[in-house]
């Protein structure tokens, strides 16, 4: 649906975006990873038709819209970081001209309205200043403010920066809801990879203006490692469960803890069951067994040198 | 393009501040100096009117009798002395000089009474008169000599003015400068005339600069500062125009609006009429106060309202162009000192050079030039022009500035609007 080739942006010498390729089926939500300066805004700005890369395209639906930013802007809403509301405004007044100014008029505008706020669940103070509201409920109206037209495509720029952790909880359930009830197209930028992690189907990870890596959750993840670790938490030490464990072919290390023991295989192998039947033969008392996978905060660690939020 | 000027009015409506520098300070301002400034100002006729004394220790018949025998003996042809002396008789200095000051149009400003030269000076020693105009001896011999034959040294009216009452004295002053001007002025073309063997008859009414001072309308205080203020306030309006689209583009609402795929132009015109409309709201608003509590004009006066409305209305596209142009500058260079500077600093010189403190009659011409073609420099001497006057066929030169003004600062406008949003 929308797809963006070699995308290239220069700022007076510097180059803030280079050679960004990415691509968005239609119903698809993809996040987009990055740290501060990595590029992220400048490449949805193009993307969103507002800023003019210095090469390369954009396409929708295989039509670049770079000459013709009218195609792309019709179907595309953007939630941007900043809460880009007039303050002095009600909710309701702020939608009804960002209603008006896509051409909503009377009983649409009105219905779109109100829809909008059921969808951020904000009709009950609608009449209310916006500069009066909590920065989850502002945010909350940003979102609004960018599904007045009914778009099908949604670009989210961070959108649950500087939130209390309810409004976070209810816009990522919007969100998921819009994408996957509604059919919603979402690209989605954030700093909280558990956000990425939850929202989208695939990611594409950015860092100094360049997209270094891209996949599923799971692809990405693969990336990281090829081992997985187990922890398994005993009530007391089994000297004799341990050692059977250490003769396990499948198991590439075993390593007592305090709390129990750590092993470390090979990603895939499912070493589990003959470990369950060594617990049995030593009457082993398991409290707990957890299976550590890499995170994409891992991932990304790896590839940039750099936490998210760094 | 409706949705942008009504969002804008809502936005102003709620902000209480620039509420307050739009109209009530103004409206404060014209209290204040209207009050103040109402003795210097004033346009109220008891407070211009004024009483001189006439001393006449010329004697027209006497005077008229001798250039008659003067005439005889310069050796003319008798029927060219009897047209010249027609011509003497109807054009005697004396006589004219007495018809302006008792004209009608002077009535309520000029009083002239006559006196012997004591009489008069005690008059202006008790402070009775502002003035004393005496009339010098053989004044209409000597007069019409030199503006008939052009011989002799010609005549001289002594003035003795008063301190106490300065603007009243300069403006008896100005009157006898105007008639002594206009008597040398129709002297020389007549003079000139002759020289073609027409004989031109001097109308009184030919003496336009007397009857032009003295058809103006006086102005009160509270109109000056009215007028005044207004058109000073109005140029706040386009500074808290091209503020508020700074501000869209600081919290990227200006980007929401071009996504909504309206071309940036349409958001600079949305700006211009915005501004000049809300322009037009604080004219009618503070005219009509002003009206109300002060008494600056008649409410009640029909032919007068047009007038003004058509000024107001003209500024008030005018500084539509203002708010473009300063909102253009402002996205442009994604800055907003130069909405700061110029409602910090350039309004109050503007002001100052437009008269709207003061009037500029007593600055420097190259001042009330330059003053002239500024906005507010340009609407107040319409607005003066209109109210003293009421003539519309007055108002097409400074509208005319206000237009140029107008067309300049819409050009650099859309020159400087950045078109593709990326500013």
């Amino acid at each position: 649906m929308l797809e963006t080739e070699e995308l290239k942006k220069v700022f007076k010498g510097k180059t803030a975006v280079e050679g960004a390729s990415l691509y968005i089926d239609k119903g698809e939500s993809v996040g987009l990873l990055g740290p501060n300066g990595a590029g992220k805004s400048t490449t949805i700005s193009m993307i969103s038709t507002l800023l003019k890369p210095t090469s390369g395209d954009v396409r929708l639906n295989g039509k670049s819209v770079i000459k013709n930013p009218s195609d792309m802007r019709r179907v595309l809403g953007v939630v941007p970081q900043e809460i880009a509301l007039y303050a002095e405004l009600s909710a309701y007044e702020n939608l009804k001209f960002f209603g008006r100014i896509y051409g909503l008029t009377g009983k649409a505008l009105e219905t779109a309205i109100q829809h909008s706020l059921e969808l951020v669940g904000l009709v009950e103070r609608q009449k209310e200043i916006v500069k009066t509201y909590s920065g989850g409920m502002k945010r909350r109206v940003n979102i609004a403010a960018a599904m007045m037209h009914e778009p099908e495509v949604i670009i989210m720029d961070e959108p649950t920066v500087g939130i209390d952790p309810q409004s976070r909880s209810h816009i990522l359930e919007m969100v998921r809801k819009l994408n996957k009830e509604k059919g919603l197209t979402v690209l989605y930028t954030s700093h909280y990879m558990e956000e990425v992690e939850r929202l989208c189907d695939r990611v594409y990870i950015m860092d100094h203006g360049k997209i270094i890596a891209s996949g599923t959750k799971d692809e990405l993840k693969s990336i990281l490692s090829s081992e997985e670790t187990v922890w398994i938490e005993l009530d007391r030490p089994y000297p004799a469960f341990f050692k059977e464990l250490q003769s396990i072919e499948s198991i590439k290390q075993a390593i007592e803890t305090e709390k129990g023991i750590k092993l470390i295989l090979p990603k895939g192998s499912r070493v589990l069951g003959k470990v369950f039947q060594a617990s049995e033969r030593h009457h082993v008392q398991i409290i707990n067994v957890n299976v550590q996978t890499p995170s994409l905060e891992d991932v990304f660690l790896h590839l940039t040198g750099r936490k998210l939020r760094d | 393009m409706f949705a942008f000027m009504k969002k804008d009015m809502l936005i102003l409506i709620r902000d209480r501040t620039e509420l307050a520098v739009l109209l009530a300070m103004p409206f404060i301002l014209i209290a204040i100096l209207g009050f103040a400034l109402s003795g210097l100002l004033s346009g109220n006729s008891e407070v211009l009117s004024m009483d001189v004394a006439i001393v006449q220790e010329d004697d027209e018949q006497q005077g008229l009798d001798r250039f008659a025998e003067e005439l005889g003996s310069a050796g003319i042809p008798a029927e060219a002395q009897a047209g010249i002396m027609a011509a003497a008789e109807e054009s005697s200095p004396s006589s004219i000089l007495q018809g302006i000051l008792t004209d009608d149009s002077l009535s309520g400003l000029v009083t002239a009474q006559e006196m012997d030269t004591a009489s008069a000076t005690k008059a202006l020693e008790e402070e009775e008169v502002v003035a004393i105009l005496t009339i010098p001896e053989n004044f209409t011999f000597k007069a019409l000599q030199k503006m008939m034959l052009d011989a002799g040294d010609g005549a001289e009216l002594q003035l003795m003015i008063s301190d106490h009452a300065a603007t009243q004295s300069e403006v008896f002053h100005d009157i006898l400068d105007e008639f002594v001007w206009s008597l040398n002025f129709e002297s020389a073309i007549a003079r000139a005339a002759n020289g073609e063997g027409d004989l031109p008859v001097a109308e009184q009414t030919q003496f336009g600069g007397v009857e032009s001072v003295s058809a103006v309308q006086p102005i009160s205080s509270f109109q000056y500062y009215t007028i005044g203020m207004a058109v000073m306030f109005a140029l706040f309006v386009g500074a808290t125009i091209s503020g508020m689209a700074y501000v869209e583009k600081q919290q990227f609402v200006f980007n929401r609006i071009l996504l909504s795929d309206h071309h940036p132009l349409v958001y600079l015109g949305s700006k211009a009429i915005s501004a000049a409309i809300i322009t037009f709201l604080q004219f009618c608003i503070l005219f009509f106060l002003s009206s109300l509590i002060f008494g600056a004009f008649d409410l009640t006066e029909g032919a007068f309202w047009p007038g003004m409305l058509l000024i107001a209305f003209s500024l008030s596209i005018c500084v539509g162009a203002v708010a473009a142009f300063l909102t253009a500058l402002t996205m442009r260079f994604d800055n907003d000192t130069i909405t700061t500077v110029f409602s910090g600093g350039v309004v109050t010189i503007f002001a100052f050079l437009g008269g709207s403190f003061t009037p500029t009659e007593g600055l420097p011409v190259f001042i009330q030039k330059l003053g002239s073609w500024t906005p507010n420099g340009a609407a107040l001497n319409a607005f003066l022009l209109w109210v003293q006057n009421l003539e519309l066929g007055l108002l097409w030169e400074p509208l005319g500035r206000l237009l140029l003004i107008t067309i300049l600062l819409l050009a650099l406008g859309l020159l400087l609007f950045p078109r593709k949003g990326e500013a």
